[in-house]
């Protein structure tokens, strides 16, 4: 049994009356765990993070330039927003780049277990990132966002892969224009 | 001297009331709103119990009450005033608590519970449940048996020191939605029934691509699997741990292969092999059930029996012919990975299922209640209801608290030896306010109200006595005792206002027929915030 | 009757326990007449003035309580009445914390309830320290985690050992329909919130693909609308973001949703569950509030009284089939980023260089850091002072390895979150600046 102290005798001064040291904001549970995820952030030489503002690390940008794959040689740019749930809450991400994949649809939503049904806090940014890469290395066409390109990558690869490099390139597949994202 | 607040206009009651919908629905919320209650005594525990059945909005309360508010009544009660001191208790506190809602109709009756029995116990009677605070135990008997008599849900309710306790007497509730935290779905893959094999059948997993087969919903993967399996083990399904094991492999097996010979991602076979275990558990009749169906209330149905005994009966026919011995089909299935097609098919298959069963159950209710001499006033809305929770059919037979006083059950009194004497069960709560209500009776005045010290004796005598009288040997430790003195009958108002929580939740479960009440007593603890529930 | 508006026998009921002494009181009881007012004396911090709020006033101010405050960022809402009690129809719109605060001060004489109609971030450490309890009745994991954390920041250490004097107990409480669990928390001695963050459990998202694609349940058609329609039509404008609260909105949602069921031949799209599903209703019933905050509320009276062992130190309850309690001690979590920290102390004089810090940290035998990054808050903004591993950060932060302490705006007593990869969390430092080093 914890032998508790005797709160009668404890002198409460009110509101304000403290001087003489600086008043801090509480640091938030979701700060200190995105500044430790940053810090083990060991990121593949494919990607890499830009804070528009390195003084607010709740907001930033992942760059993915695939090295391999249907997708290599194109540059996607991904917004990472942390709420301040995190790490209870997933960091919410949109793709910033319009893309034909099958898993993102046009307006950026990305179709990933671990951001939504399968967030858990043990997991942390570079689980994300590592998440977002694979689905550059291997877009899967059967639980699709994107249908048309997910019914093309199961019905006609090389098509896929031509529409792929068309929309990186800068074109329209269908009537969707995709503004140009590969690099040279 | 008695009288009434009537309440005014009517406001969004979908919307007031919204939070609470979602648990009892309107079918609840309109039982809710014809109850009426009554309640002896506006003490703290009294009027936190109404408080709690007025702020969700039962029909009216009745205060009945002939003490004077004294100085302490105001200290720990909410709906007494300072100004009230003097005036009627059961007047004030009703002005109070009907300003929690509107919609209530309050009454109260001037008058000592005792002198008012004695003239009108009719008048107890007309009540959905009543409700009583700070009871002597004669009058509690005399109320509670008349009561009894009278088919009248009765809960008695104490706040004692950091003690709870609370007590339900109704001969019988009978419960159809009871809610069940962790229910088991009702799919039957162990005894497929005709459409639902007819879907798996006209599927056939050899002749998709990817993107279809990895939409199957796990049911029919389970089922189609299941049947290789019974083909090549002589119709049976796997039973042992090994059995089960070797099944999952197979169903592993039937996963797809990428061009580079790896399997597939199938969200869905992943799901057939998770729920192997729970799907393959044999359907049965519940044993509750079971024994519902043999009660004597469903074996003789009369022109006076309940709805749901009727219902009862037409169930258990259908058990007994189209059921095959098993109740008609809940119709629901969890959510799968799967298309929406297969889905919303495979969903219609149960649906329409357990429509049919629904169908056979009314047959056999028209069949029961033509042997009657009265109409039929079940509606369609409330067999189909009943049909889907015929697994979770509860009835609850109480015992009365004459007979928990007159005759205590010999289990009981057998486990109560070993129980008091454990440090951690807080049945030995129990027997300490029997004692003090015992000491009650002799000395006009409950323990340590003055002095602690001087009491501790005597009640120490009175649990004494109450052990002999039970042929009980085991002791209760002089702590305890010692407590109870300290405690002087005192009313805290937090004891009070979690008392009054569990006590309003009991009322409306009885009320509106859902969840489960508890059968009997509950005991709360609020040292160790333990709790207690036995049957006495 | 005396001057506070008091009258005899008034505390009767709770003097009993106060004035007498019991074998089973917490060995620390003395049985006294003055143990009344002390307890009167004490500051409480109810936070959060909702089901659990309203409750935890009325059962504290008649445990004898006459010093509480309560703050609660909302306005009240006509479906709060069905347990929020302090409040009536005429008060819809009003702050919960002024409404709740003005009926306790009236019904119950010289109990002082002052509200603050804040968030509770709105408030820095000197106000929560000016409390002896907090007791938390609050729906929300977020607020519930922040309280905590600011309790634990509050905690002093001298040598390592933990002064007591510097603990705030936090008395916790929180409810979803027919269940609800209390808990008490001494910060730095007992499991705090962090230490048992998977005991609440996640929030609910479905795949979006199946949201966009296959939806198969009800449920699934309302959140397409929400996740992915909205943005794209923005059917109230531009920057409209969805308002739970706002019926023309939910209006849209709800015809919409019915719109892509029936699409999918998916049943039971109603305007209730599209309410539920949008605002994440939790049910609410007034009972188990009840519950849960009178349990929260004796937890409190045993903390100011020692009248009583308190809860060891978690309780769950569940009234669906019978009543149920569970009551267990929750463990704390040695790694627990939160209480297990002792906060460190840095000490350097003010014209050290960051550089300096950096230095300390990765030479000193006691923290032998291998590549720390740095940030701070001046001026309630947060500021990365060094980061290595993101070259925009580094590149960034590099020149402030050269400035001085005072010169990067950092004064005494400035925290410092320092995270390496040493450490299984960040780390809070407090900086200890001038000539006291060494």
């Amino acid at each position: 049994m914890i032998k508790l102290f005797s709160l009668r005798n404890q002198e409460k001064e009110g509101n304000d009356s403290k001087s003489g040291r600086v008043n801090q904001k509480k640091v938030s549970a979701a700060v200190l765990r995105v500044q430790k995820d940053l810090n083990d952030l060991n990121l593949p030489k494919t990607c890499k993070v830009d804070f528009p503002d390195p003084d607010d690390l709740l907001n930033f940008k992942l760059t993915l330039i695939p090295d391999e794959g249907f997708y290599r040689g194109g540059k996607f740019v991904f917004s990472f927003k942390i709420p301040p749930g995190y790490p209870h809450e997933a960091p919410k991400v949109k793709c910033e780049t319009m893309v034909y994949h099958p898993n993102i649809d046009l307006q950026g939503n990305i179709c990933l277990n671990i951001l939504r049904e399968d967030w858990k806090p043990v997991l942390n940014l570079h689980s994300v990132i590592v998440g977002i890469q694979f689905l550059f290395l291997e877009p899967n066409p059967h639980d699709p966002l994107n249908e048309n390109a997910a019914e093309m990558l199961k019905t006609n690869q090389r098509m896929f892969e031509q529409n792929i490099f068309k929309s990186m390139r800068g074109g329209y597949i269908g009537s969707t224009y995709f503004e140009r994202c590969l690099l040279k | 001297m008695s009288g009434s607040i009537s309440p005014s206009k009517p406001v969004d009651k979908s919307n007031k009331y919204d939070r609470q919908l979602r648990l009892w629905g309107d079918q609840g919320q309109s039982k809710l709103e014809k109850a009426r209650i009554c309640l002896i005594n506006a003490t703290a525990t009294g009027t936190e119990i109404l408080k709690n059945l007025i702020l969700p909005g039962i029909g009216s309360f009745t205060i009945v009450d002939g003490h004077k508010v004294s100085g302490e009544d105001v200290g720990n009660n909410f709906f007494l005033e300072k100004s009230a001191i003097g005036k009627n208790r059961g007047q004030v506190a009703c002005e109070l608590l009907q300003e929690l809602n509107d919609d209530v109709l309050a009454n109260y009756v001037d008058e000592n519970v005792e002198d008012l029995f004695q003239v009108n116990a009719k008048f107890f009677s007309t009540f959905s449940v009543v409700i009583a605070t700070d009871l002597n135990e004669r009058t509690l008997l005399q109320i509670s048996s008349y009561l009894w008599s009278c088919k009248v849900p009765f809960l008695h309710c104490v706040s004692y020191g950091f003690i709870g306790y609370m007590r339900i007497a109704m001969p019988v509730h009978t419960v159809i939605e009871s809610h069940p935290d962790n229910a088991l779905d009702d799919l039957r893959l162990d005894r497929p029934f005709k459409e639902f094999r007819d879907l798996c059948d006209a599927c056939d997993l050899g002749k998709m691509n990817v993107k279809e087969h990895s939409h199957i919903p796990w049911l029919i993967v389970v089922y189609k699997y299941l049947e290789i399996w019974k083909n090549k083990n002589n119709g049976n399904i796997p039973k042992t741990y090994q059995e089960k094991q070797a099944f999952k492999k197979l169903i592993r097996s039937g996963i797809l292969l990428n061009k580079d010979g790896n399997p597939e991602m199938e969200e869905n076979f992943d799901e057939a092999i998770r729920n192997v275990n729970t799907a393959l558990s044999a359907t049965k009749m519940p044993d509750d059930v079971k024994h519902i169906f043999e009660d004597p209330e469903c074996i003789n149905i009369v022109n006076k029996s309940e709805p749901f005994w009727i219902l009862v009966r037409a169930v258990k026919e259908f058990v007994k012919s189209e059921g095959e011995g098993f109740l008609p089909l809940r119709g629901v299935i969890p959510d799968m990975t799967s298309d929406s097609d297969s889905f919303i098919r495979l969903q219609q298959v149960y649906r329409n299922k357990a429509s049919k069963d629904v169908e056979a159950v009314n047959k056999h209710l028209q069949n029961v209640v033509s042997n009657l001499s009265i109409p039929c006033i079940i509606s369609e809305a409330e067999i189909r209801n009943f049909c889907k929770n015929a697994a979770f059919l509860r009835v609850l037979r109480y015992r009365s608290i004459s007979e928990e006083y007159n005759s205590p059950s010999t289990i009981f009194l057998r486990q109560m030896a070993q129980r008091v004497e454990d440090e951690d069960d807080d049945l030995v709560y129990y027997v300490l306010l029997r004692a003090v209500s015992r000491y009650y009776l002799c000395y006009s005045n409950y323990p340590g109200i003055y002095e602690v010290e001087d009491d501790i004796m005597n009640l120490k005598s009175c649990v004494t006595r109450l052990l002999q009288q039970w042929k009980i040997t085991c002791s209760i430790k002089d702590d305890l005792i010692h407590e109870f003195c300290r405690y002087g009958a005192c009313e805290m108002h937090s004891i009070a206002a979690y008392m009054g929580g569990c006590a309003a939740q009991e009322a409306i479960k009885l009320i509106t027929g859902q969840y489960v009440p508890f059968n009997n007593t509950f005991i709360y603890n609020a040292m160790k915030q333990t709790s207690v529930t036995v049957e006495l | 009757m005396s001057s506070d508006g008091s009258w005899p026998d008034r505390w009767n009921h709770i003097r009993k326990m106060l004035e007498r002494g019991g074998p089973l009181a917490h060995p620390e009881f003395e049985a006294s007449t003055k143990n009344l007012d002390g307890l009167q004396m004490l500051r409480i911090l109810v936070v959060g003035a909702g089901g659990l709020g309203c409750e935890l006033l009325k059962d504290l101010a008649l445990m004898g309580f006459r010093n509480i405050d309560v703050i609660d960022m909302d306005t009240i809402d006509l479906s709060n009445l069905n347990r929020q009690f302090l409040f009536r129809e005429k008060d819809i719109g009003k702050p919960k914390a002024d409404v709740a605060a003005e009926f306790i001060n009236t019904r119950i004489p010289a109990c002082k309830v002052t509200p603050h109609f804040k968030k509770i971030q709105d408030y820095d450490e000197s106000f929560y320290q000016s409390f002896h309890i907090v007791v938390c009745g609050l729906d929300s994991i977020l607020a519930r985690r922040w309280i905590n954390g600011m309790l634990v920041s509050l905690l002093t250490y001298e040598d390592g050992k933990l002064d007591q004097t510097s603990i705030i107990p936090l008395v916790d409480g929180g409810t979803e329909g027919f269940k609800g669990n209390a808990r008490v928390i001494l910060p730095g001695l007992t499991a705090c919130v962090e230490c048992t963050l998977d005991l609440y459990p996640p929030q609910v998202n479905f795949p979006l693909c199946t949201i966009a694609h296959t939806p198969r349940l009800p449920e699934h058609c309302i959140e397409y609308i929400k996740v992915l329609l909205w943005p794209q039509e923005k059917p109230f404008g531009e920057d409209v973001s969805i308002d739970g609260d706002n019926p023309d909105h939910l209006k849209w949602i709800f015809k919409k949703s019915q719109e892509r069921a029936q699409k999918y031949k998916i049943t039971g799209v109603t305007y209730r569950l599209t309410q539920g599903v949008i605002k994440r209703i939790i049910p609410a019933v007034a009972s188990t509030n009840a519950v849960i905050a009178a349990a929260c509320a004796t937890e409190v009276f045993k903390l100011a009284t020692n009248c009583c062992h308190t809860l060891n130190n978690y309780v769950n309850f569940n009234d669906t089939e019978g009543i149920y309690t569970y009551t267990f001690e929750a463990e704390r979590n040695e790694k627990c980023p939160c209480c297990s920290q002792i906060p460190q102390v840095l000490s350097f004089k003010e014209d050290a260089k960051l550089q300096d810090v950096i230095d300390y940290l990765q030479e000193n035998a006691s923290y032998q850091y291998k590549s720390p990054s740095i940030t701070t808050y001046i001026n309630d903004k947060q500021k990365t002072l060094y980061m290595t591993g993101i070259p925009s950060i580094e590149e960034g932060t590099k020149g402030n390895l050269k400035k001085s302490l005072c010169e990067l705006g950092l004064l005494p007593g400035q925290q410092l979150i320092i995270a390496d990869s040493t450490t299984p969390n960040s780390v809070v430092f407090k900086l200890n600046l001038g000539s006291e080093m060494d």
